[in-house]
C-alpha cells in the first residue's frame, strides 16, 4: 500500500491576515514535529548534558516557550516589557539559558518531566496564536524599539518576530535531535 | 551615541513575488548569521565527530547546500528525476554523506576540506536557489508539487511549502552546527 504525505501549508482559518496566518501554519508544523520527536522522553533524559556548562533537552524545550512568550508580548503586542512567569510559568533566570561555563542545568527545572513541558510550550502557543489572529498585513511593517541594559537600542518589525520565531524554534529542535542522538550513542540509558 | 541593531527582513529586489522574496530573505539571514558563527573554524573542527556515526559541521554545511540546490530543483525549476546537483555544487547529492551509517566516519569526499571550500557550496546553492525564485509568481506558490520519494512515499505538497522547508531545514541544521561547535570548544574529544 502506498503511502502519502501531505504538507500543503494552508492559511489556518480565523487570520485578519493570510500571510500571518501561514506564518502560523508553519509554527504549528514545527511544534507537531518537536513533540512527536520528544515523546517518551524521561525526566533523566531531559536533564541530561552532554558536559558541564551544556544546555539539555529540558532546558530547550523552556527556552523555546520562554523565548515565545517573551517574543510576543514585546513583539507581536508591543508590551514594554513581558510577564512569562504569568504568561507560561517560566522566568528568565528559570530558564537558565544562556549556562555558566561549568554549570549544571538551571534548578527550577530540577525533577520536570515532559508533560510540564509541554503545558509551557503550550501555553506559549495558545497566547501567540490569540493575538496573530488579529494581526493585519499592515502590522507586519509595524517597527519595534527596545532598548537593551547595555544602552544598545534593537529595532525589529513584527514581520521580523514571525520568522525569528519560526527559525528560532526551527534551531533549538535541530538542537534537540542532536542531543537525543548524543545520548543514544553515549550509553545514557534512561531509567 | 547608541549602538543601533536592526532585525528586519531584507527583501531581495528582482522578484516577481513579494513572498518568494521573503523566502530568500529569510535563508540570507540565515546565512549571515551562520557564516558568522562558523568563521575561524579549522578543518579539524569542521571534520570532528563528537562519536562514530554522528555528522560532523563540515557534513552539516555540504547537506544545507545540497539540499537547497535539490529543492530549487524540485520546486521553483520543476525538474523531474533523476536530480542531480554536481553541476551546481561541484559535489554530488550524496556526498555529504547524510545519512551516515551507524559508527560511520564522515565522509571522504570532505576530507581535509576548509572553511572556504563550504562557503562556496552555500554560495553557490544560494545563487542558484535565488536566480530559480525569482521568477515565481504568487500564483506559482499556490502550485502542486507530487514527488515520490526515496522510500516510496508519495509526497504531495506546494511551492510555497518547499521554499518554508528550505528555510526550516537550513535552520534545524545551523542550529546542530551551532551546538557541535560550542561541544567541540568545549570538549574536543568523543563522548
Amino acid at each position: 500500500m502506498t503511502t502519502t504525505l501531505q504538507t500543503l501549508l494552508e492559511v489556518p482559518p480565523g487570520f485578519r491576515s493570510d500571510a500571518v496566518g501561514r506564518f502560523m501554519w508553519q509554527l504549528d508544523e514545527q511544534r507537531r514535529r518537536l513533540l512527536a520527536d520528544t515523546r517518551e522522553l524521561s525526566v533523566e533524559a531531559l536533564a541530561w548534558q552532554p558536559a558541564p556548562g551544556m544546555n539539555s533537552i529540558g532546558m530547550l524545550l523552556a527556552h523555546i516557550a520562554y523565548a515565545e512568550s517573551h517574543l510576543t508580548q514585546v513583539g507581536l503586542e508591543g508590551k514594554p516589557t513581558s510577564d512569562t512567569k504569568a504568561a507560561i510559568g517560566i522566568s528568565e533566570e528559570e530558564e537558565g539559558m544562556p549556562l555558566v561555563e561549568g554549570a549544571a542545568p538551571s534548578p527550577a527545572l530540577a525533577g520536570r518531566d515532559l508533560t510540564w513541558f509541554d503545558q509551557r510550550l503550550a501555553r506559549a502557543r495558545n497566547h501567540t496564536r490569540e493575538v496573530a489572529l488579529a494581526l493585519s498585513d499592515a502590522d507586519l511593517l509595524r517597527e519595534v524599539r527596545r532598548q537593551r541594559p547595555d544602552g544598545t537600542q534593537r529595532v525589529f518589525n513584527v514581520g521580523w518576530v514571525l520568522y525569528h520565531l519560526l527559525e528560532h524554534e526551527a534551531g533549538h529542535h535541530g538542537q534537540i535531535n542532536l542531543l537525543r542522538h548524543l545520548q543514544r550513542v553515549s550509553g545514557f540509558v534512561g531509567p | 551615541m547608541p549602538t543601533v541593531e536592526r532585525e528586519v527582513l531584507v527583501m531581495p529586489t528582482g522578484f516577481a513575488s513579494r513572498e518568494a522574496a521573503s523566502f530568500i530573505a529569510q535563508l540570507d539571514d540565515q546565512s549571515a548569521r551562520l557564516r558568522d558563527d562558523t568563521r575561524g573554524l579549522t578543518p579539524e573542527a569542521l571534520a570532528w565527530q563528537p562519536a562514530p556515526g554522528m555528522n560532523t559541521i563540515g557534513m552539516l554545511l555540504a547537506h544545507n547546500a545540497i539540499v537547497e540546490a535539490f529543492w530549487t530543483q524540485v520546486g521553483p525549476l520543476g525538474l523531474q528525476k533523476p536530480y542531480e546537483v554536481m553541476s551546481v555544487l561541484g559535489i554530488g547529492m550524496d556526498d555529504d554523506g547524510m545519512p551516515i551509517p551507524e559508527d560511520g566516519e564522515p565522509p571522504a569526499t570532505l576530507r581535509g576540506k576548509d572553511l572556504a571550500f563550504y562557503d562556496d557550496l552555500l554560495a553557490r546553492a544560494r545563487v542558484y536557489a535565488r536566480e530559480a525564485a525569482s521568477k515565481l509568481t504568487d500564483a506559482d506558490l499556490e502550485r502542486e508539487i507530487v514527488r515520490t520519494r526515496r522510500d516510496g512515499v508519495i509526497h504531495e505538497t506546494t511551492m510555497r511549502w518547499v521554499l518554508y522547508h528550505m528555510v526550516e531545514h537550513f535552520a534545524g541544521h545551523y542550529g546542530q552546527i551551532n551546538l557541535l561547535t560550542h561541544q567541540y570548544r568545549l570538549v574536543g574529544t568523543r563522548v
